[in-house]
Parts: structure tokens; C-alpha cells; sequence
């Protein structure tokens, strides 16, 4: 017995290693292979694009992390992105003339998506936790609640009037290479970072993925703790949703689909098991990076669009099957 | 009876499981047309040889014979062949299928007809095979899951004996692992004449069952096992109930091992009271107080409701009727949470699927009911977790190579201890232990007993439910016994008054 648990014991250690530095190597790779083969690669307007452009899915992918830390998933995050989105711009459209100034129809936009968000993550942590419906059907259904939702609002993309470009315009801010949205990203991933590894409800969301039983006689607060976190990823899902919509100056309803899988991509990449128990905050930084400099290579290089969506699901499955943890036996998503 | 040749013999028989030996070397032989008894308490290892024998679960050491030749089945299927067949104490019955699907499953192949099951054939096979067992009045097409559990026991016999009797073998061997416990009087004795009708035909029958007059009833001999052990087997003729129980709980409590020296008189102040307390179809009023500083034992054997009253004590699980006080105040918990604030905590039985967090460290496993203790601020503090967990590792004695090791990696014992760091940690002064030593060996046992008694001279109370009845006799104040829900007695176990095993067993069965 003493044997076998020892060899269990560094088993999942050299897992852990092969997680750990999985994304940080691929990223090396990826940075190197491109920039010798790719003249213009790490220039400062392709890099600049490249830091900004991570910020929606960096949010998203953050509050992911903590779904996925007790074991279960939110699919609709994409959907919910998309609303958000959608509500923003036309809230600026319709009634943003009608506010004292651009400011006042900024924060107004700003509030309203966000509450929606807040909603549809408080809603489906209550019907997850409560009535006890897996979360990926949960999601899944409220993915389809919330993708013709959007269409509802908007059935075609609407531009932000140029009157309310004021609302928008904080997204071109930018530091060197480095954009505000970036600033912000991470200013959200150090936040997240800090309450997963410093506080009593983030440290027991650990202990929820590792034994979700184990936690609850032990007297940790389960079902708060899970309908708090979904709430907290519907909130970061519709701010990608503002995000997306500052960085085009429009909204389009269907613009979250595509990131489901990719946030699903950047946490697992970055260390988070799909049982529930690992993962963090800063790994997916890394899991994102490594999204996102997969796409804009792609695109560098000149992969015809169709194909890029074919390369990109291979290359993550085949990630995924190198770092997934395999030690927990059961159920994948809980 | 010796000058025949046994159908079916094992000899020497081990089998451990993560450190423990659930069986030390146990034998068993049965002769053709032999209803052989299997009787002893909870963990005594009557199941897990009956699941060695079928295939379920191999064996350590040992070796088995069937009809005269070496046995070492690797599959229930491969038993199955050789003419074994058990009815299994949880029931294997697929309740999505059918009556005849069920009886015929993994069978299939007899009705198979250019590919195609010939259901209607199976049907009328399956009637048959009923009808040998004087089950009349079922369908073989109802579906398992509209059946009472009686009934679906009835069909899992008829199921074996039909299974076994396609070994083609005169003599069958079946197994039965407390097959009565869901069976009403009518259906026991109908159970009785099938046994007896299989055992006049020459296949033997091995029945294990906590309720001692049925084994007198119905057996020609009668095994009794005791912590892994066999203790002696004996004609039935011979047998009386209280020969039995003696046999089965021995006569070996030792005043050091569970340090009664340091056992103390409890105060008067009720801390934990259950009124009236009932669970639907568990238990039923169940009535009593704890004391502070009391150690108050709960025996009864499973299914006794032992286990739900702890679920409820610790807001695992709501009662249906009655009520629980803490310290005089009604007490209604939605959750473990709200128990803990009221400072009531289980040490739970299942250490492995409810005790610890494998992929945590021990220091956050010890943490674990204390973080809101630990805070300075919003936020945790990593420092006192680290300095409360170099404490209990110190004070317990956890065998690990730092706090900062994964549980995963400490042996059995050492993470029970550390389920008891946490406990302790959590400051909760209601202490439920729900077997507290199971799978712990003897040396980590004894330190938990001590560690126990010093927890009740700080004050705290505890409700036990040993891991064995020794065990919950030794370091109790006070043992209440519940059999099928129902308190059926209440001895009072202080030092040099402790009540005789022999006692708290005949009002557990």
C-alpha cells in the first residue's frame, strides 16, 4: 500500500510538471518558430494587435478558471457574451442620445450589460446548484436561451453612433505595445488570483474540486460558494462582451460563439483539469497567450479562414489529450 | 458427514485492502445437500470471502477447491461455470430491464435466432424457472424497477439457481449475503423451502444473515467468524443463540488499550438532545441527550439507523419528524455549514470519499474547517495555516514529510489522523466519530483512543459509533442500541460497569 501510494504521489508531481510548463513551452515555440520563419512577427504593430486582442478572452477565460476549479463547466459563456455585447451598443444607439453626456450613456451602457451578466451567472449557479442539473446541460441550454436572445435584440450587427465614440475610444489607450485593455485584463486576473489563493470561499473552491463530499460534511459553504463563483463568471463574461464591443465600435449577436472553445481551450491549456481541483489564475494568462498567438500566427502566415478553425481544433485536442489529468477516475464534467 | 467429499472447500483464505486484513486466513468447506450458516459481526469478513469465492474480488492468499479440483475464479462469470452462484447483499438486478432479461442476462446467447433475441422464447424460459422457485404470480416481461424488493430478491435466487444449474453440474454451490433483511415472515420461510428443496436436490447453500434464529432455523452447520478470523464452526444442532454470541464478540476488552484510566465521569450539562427524532423508513423515535464531556455510543448493526442519526446530528440530511437541540436551542441545520457554526462536526466513516481532499496538501486538508479562523483580514493567512498545521502534526504525530506533502501521499492511518487535525482545528465541541479507526492500524488506534479521551477531558463531547463494538464499548460513558430503527436498549458503560458484549449484541439482533 505504502509503495503504491508513493508511486501515485510522484505520478501526478511529474503530471503537474508536464501541465505546469506545458503552455510556457509551447509558447516559446511558437514565439521562436514565427518570428525567425515570420520577418514582421514581432514587430511593434502586430504585437501591440496581438497584447490587445487577448484582453476579451483573457476575462472570459479567467472566470472559467474558477467554474472549472470545483468540477463544473459554463457553456454559456459565449452567449452571454454576445447579450452583453449586443445590449451595450444598443443601448448607445437608442438611448444614449437622449443621456446628459457621453459619459453618463457610458457608465448606463456599462451597468446594464453588466447586470444582465450578473443575472444569467446567478441563474444558472441556482439551477446548477439548486435543482441539481449538470452544470454542462444547464450551460448548454442556456447557451441556446441566450444566443437567440441576442438575435432578439439585434438580428445584424449595429455600429456605436459616432456621437457615443467617447463610450468606446478608452480601448485604443495603450502604453508602449501594451493597451489599457491589457492593463485591465490582468489588473482582473491579479483580483481573481488573490481571491482564489488568499481567501476562505476561494481556497475552499480548491477543496470543493478535489472532493466536492469531503468539503461539504467538513462544513464548507458548497452551494454558496458555487452560486457566488457563476455569478462572478457571468459578470466577466459580459464585460468580454464590452470589451469585443469597444474594440470594433459595433456589436454583432452571434460575436461570442466562436470563444466557448476557446476559453475552454485557454484554461485547460493553462493547467485547469476538467474534474475540478487544479488550475489557476495565472496559468490561464499563459493558456491565453498561447490561444492567441496560435490564432494571429495563423493569420500571419495566411492559413485560409475555413482551415484555421480545422488546425485550431486539432491543435487543441491534441493539447489537451498530452496535459489532461487522467489520475481521477469518474465523471469528466460533474 | 466426514466420510463424504466436501463439494466446495477454501483453506487459508487472506485478502487485505489498503493495509488492513480483512481476512486472516479463514477456512470453509461444505459438503453436497449442506445448508451452511456464515454468522458474525459487521467487518468480520463474511462478505468479502463470499465475493472471493464467487470472483468478485481475488484473493491475497489461499487456496479454494471445488468439486475436488483447485478453484481460482477470476470473473463471477468463471464461478459461475463452475456451478457457484451468490445472491449479492446489495442487489444486482439491472431495474431498467425485465423479469426475463434479468433471469437470462449474459445468457442470452440460448435464444439467439439468425441474430435476433427470441424474446417470446426467453419469456416462456423464464417462466419455467420461476415457477421452480414457486414464484407464480410476476410476468417475465414487468420491468425490475415496479417490483417491491422482495420480489426482486426472489428473482435474483431464481436467477442464480437458473445460472448455476446451466453449469451442468449435479452439485451447485449458492451464495446468500443476508438475503432475508428486506423479506417479510411470509417471504422468509418461502425462502426457506426453496433452500431446503435445493439442498435436498444435492447443491449446497451458504447463507450468511445477522439474525441468529433464522441460522438456527435453517442450517446443518453453522461457521462463526470474528475479525478475520474463523473462531470455530459448529452442528446447528448443537448451537444455541448465546453460544453463538459469545463465539462471535469474545471476551477481550483490555482496560490499557482503550485507556480507561483515563476515562471520566461526564458533567450534567446537556449539550446535543434529540427529541422524538425520525427519519421516514429508517428510523423512529429516537430520543436522548448528550452531556458535556460524555462519550455516548451508538451501536446497532447496518441498516440500524446509526449512520442517518449521525448524517442528521451533523446537517447532512433533515429528519422527517422530531427535533435536535444544541445546548438547549432548537437546532434546524440546512447544511454541515450551519452545523459547524453551532460547533457540531462528523468525522466521517468514508474517509476517502468524505474525509479528505486527496489533491490538497495537509495543510489545507487541516484547514480545511477552519479557514474563517484563520483569517487576518479579508484575507487567510498562509502563516497560521502553516503554524496550525506544524502544531497538529507535532501533537498527533502525522507521519509526513511536511505540511506542504499531499495527502495523497500519507498512509491510511496518518490521514485519519490528519481528518482528526482538522476536526480538532475546526473547535467544534460536539464531535461526531463516525467509526473513527476504520482502516487504521493497531498502533495509529490506540493513539487515536488516547487522542480521544483527551479530547472529552477538554470538555468537548462525542458521539461514537465504533468500529467495532469493543471498540464503542471501551470508550464509552453510555451505549444506546438501535435495531431497525428503533432504540431497543441503553446501558451505561462507565469504568468498571462496563456491560458485557454478549448483552448489547442480543439487543442489536
Amino acid at each position: 500500500m505504502s509503495q503504491k501510494t508513493v508511486d501515485l504521489g510522484r505520478r501526478y508531481r511529474v503530471r503537474e510538471k508536464i501541465i505546469q510548463y506545458f503552455s510556457f513551452s509551447a509558447i516559446i515555440l511558437l514565439l521562436v518558430g514565427l518570428s525567425i520563419t515570420q520577418k514582421n512577427f514581432l514587430g511593434s504593430s502586430n504585437l501591440t494587435n496581438l497584447l490587445r486582442d487577448t484582453a476579451p478572452l483573457m476575462i472570459m477565460s479567467v472566470g472559467m478558471t474558477s467554474v472549472l476549479l470545483f468540477g463544473s463547466i459554463d457553456l454559456s459563456m459565449g452567449a452571454v457574451c454576445s447579450v452583453s455585447n449586443v445590449l451595450f451598443v444598443k443601448f448607445l444607439k437608442e438611448y444614449g442620445g437622449s443621456m446628459p453626456n457621453v459619459g453618463v450613456a457610458t457608465l448606463a451602457a456599462f451597468a446594464i450589460s453588466l447586470c444582465f451578466g450578473l443575472i444569467a451567472g446567478f441563474l444558472l449557479g441556482v439551477i446548477h446548484v439548486k435543482l441539481k442539473v449538470p452544470s454542462f446541460i444547464a450551460s448548454l441550454a442556456f447557451m441556446s436561451v441566450w444566443q437567440s436572445t441576442a438575435l432578439l435584440i439585434a438580428e445584424a450587427p449595429i455600429s456605436v453612433p459616432k456621437p457615443m465614440w467617447g463610450a468606446v475610444s478608452w480601448f485604443k489607450v495603450s502604453f508602449g505595445v501594451v493597451g489599457l485593455p491589457l492593463v485591465l485584463a490582468l489588473v482582473l486576473v491579479v483580483l481573481v488570483h488573490v481571491f482564489q489563493t488568499r481567501t476562505a470561499v476561494g481556497r475552499s473552491m480548491y477543496a470543493i474540486g478535489g472532493n466536492e463530499r469531503a468539503a461539504r460534511i467538513a462544513g464548507t459553504p458548497v452551494d454558496r460558494t458555487k452560486i457566488a463563483v457563476f455569478t462572478v463568471n457571468g459578470l466577466c463574461a459580459s464585460l468580454g462582451g464590452i470589451f469585443l464591443a469597444a474594440k470594433l465600435r459595433s456589436c454583432a449577436p452571434t460575436i461570442g460563439d466562436p470563444f466557448t472553445l476557446l476559453i475552454v481551450a485557454s484554461c485547460v491549456l493553462g493547467g485547469a483539469s476538467l474534474t475540478g481541483g487544479k488550475g489557476s489564475a495565472l496559468g490561464t494568462v499563459l493558456g491565453v497567450f498561447t490561444v492567441a498567438i496560435i490564432n494571429n500566427g495563423m493569420n500571419f502566415i495566411g492559413v485560409d479562414a475555413y482551415w484555421q478553425n480545422v488546425v485550431f481544433g486539432v491543435f487543441v485536442l491534441a493539447a489537451i489529450a498530452v496535459s489532461m489529468d487522467r489520475s481521477t477516475r469518474g465523471l469528466v464534467i460533474k | 458427514m466426514e466420510d463424504r467429499k466436501p463439494l466446495f472447500s477454501a483453506k487459508n483464505i487472506a485478502k487485505s485492502f489498503a493495509g488492513t486484513q480483512a481476512l486472516k486466513g479463514v477456512g470453509l468447506t461444505v459438503y453436497p445437500g449442506e445448508i451452511v450458516g456464515l454468522v458474525g459481526e459487521n467487518g468480520a469478513g463474511k462478505s468479502t470471502l463470499l465475493k472471493i469465492i464467487i470472483g468478485a474480488q481475488p484473493a491475497s492468499s489461499g487456496a479454494m477447491e471445488m468439486h475436488g479440483k483447485p478453484f481460482e475464479p477470476k470473473t463471477p462469470m468463471e464461478a459461475n461455470r463452475e456451478g457457484i452462484g451468490m445472491v449479492f447483499q446489495e442487489q444486482s438486478l439491472i431495474v431498467n430491464l425485465n423479469v426475463a432479461q434479468n433471469i437470462f442476462f449474459g445468457h442470452e446467447k440460448q435464444f439467439k435466432k439468425n441474430g435476433l433475441v427470441n424474446w417470446g422464447q426467453m419469456n416462456k424460459a423464464a417462466l419455467e424457472v420461476l415457477r421452480e422457485v414457486d414464484v407464480t404470480d410476476i410476468s417475465p416481461r414487468k420491468k425490475v424497477s415496479d417490483l417491491n424488493f422482495a420480489t426482486r430478491q426472489m428473482i435474483e435466487i431464481a436467477k442464480v439457481i437458473n445460472v448455476t444449474k446451466q453449469a451442468g453440474s449435479d452439485h451447485c454451490l449458492i451464495l446468500l449475503d443476508e438475503p432475508t433483511s428486506v423479506l417479510s415472515e411470509a417471504e422468509v420461510q418461502n425462502l426457506f423451502k426453496q433452500m431446503k428443496k435445493i439442498a435436498s436436490r444435492g447443491h449446497s447453500v451458504v447463507f450468511v444473515s445477522h439474525r441468529l434464529d433464522e441460522v438456527l432455523e435453517i442450517t446443518d452447520r453453522i461457521y462463526v467468524y470474528k475479525d478475520g478470523m474463523s473462531v470455530g464452526d459448529l452442528a446447528t444442532r448443537d448451537a444455541s443463540e448465546k453460544l453463538l454470541y459469545e463465539m462471535m464478540v469474545g471476551r477481550t476488552t483490555t482496560t490499557e488499550y482503550y485507556h480507561l484510566e483515563k476515562q471520566r465521569v461526564p458533567g450534567k450539562k446537556v449539550v446535543l438532545e434529540a427529541k422524538d427524532l425520525g427519519l421516514h423508513g429508517v428510523f423512529k423515535h429516537v430520543s436522548f441527550q448528550l452531556h458535556e464531556g460524555e462519550i455516548l455510543g451508538l451501536c446497532g448493526v447496518v441498516g440500524s439507523g446509526k449512520e442517518e442519526i449521525c448524517q442528521i446530528l451533523c446537517g447532512d440530511l433533515k429528519p422527517t419528524s422530531g427535533e435536535v437541540q444544541v445546548r438547549g436551542k432548537k437546532a434546524k441545520f440546512s447544511s454541515p455549514v450551519e452545523a459547524l457554526k453551532a460547533s457540531v462536526l462528523m468525522i466521517p466513516k468514508e474517509r476517502l470519499y468524505e474525509g479528505v481532499v486527496m489533491t490538497l496538501s495537509v495543510e489545507d486538508n487541516i484547514a480545511l474547517s477552519s479557514a474563517d479562523k484563520l483569517k487576518s483580514g479579508p484575507f487567510v493567512s498562509k502563516a497560521r495555516i502553516a503554524e496550525q498545521a506544524e502544531r497538529w502534526i507535532k501533537t498527533l504525530r502525522i507521519k509526513t514529510n511536511g505540511r506542504k506533502e499531499l495527502l495523497m501521499q500519507l498512509s491510511g492511518g496518518n490521514q485519519q489522523k490528519v481528518v482528526f487535525s482538522r476536526a480538532l482545528a475546526s473547535e467544534a465541541d460536539i464531535l461526531i466519530l463516525n467509526h473513527p479507526t476504520r482502516g487504521v492500524d493497531v498502533g495509529a488506534k490506540e493513539e487515536i483512543y488516547s487522542l480521544i479521551r483527551d479530547i472529552v477531558a477538554e470538555g468537548k463531547s462525542v458521539i461514537l459509533l465504533g468500529d467495532t463494538l469493543d471498540e464503542s464499548i471501551g470508550l464509552a460513558n453510555r451505549i444506546l442500541v438501535l435495531q431497525d430503527g428503533v432504540v431497543t436498549g441503553e446501558f451505561s458503560a462507565e469504568v468498571g460497569g462496563k456491560p458485557e458484549q454478549v448483552d448489547v449484541v442480543s439487543l442489536m439482533m
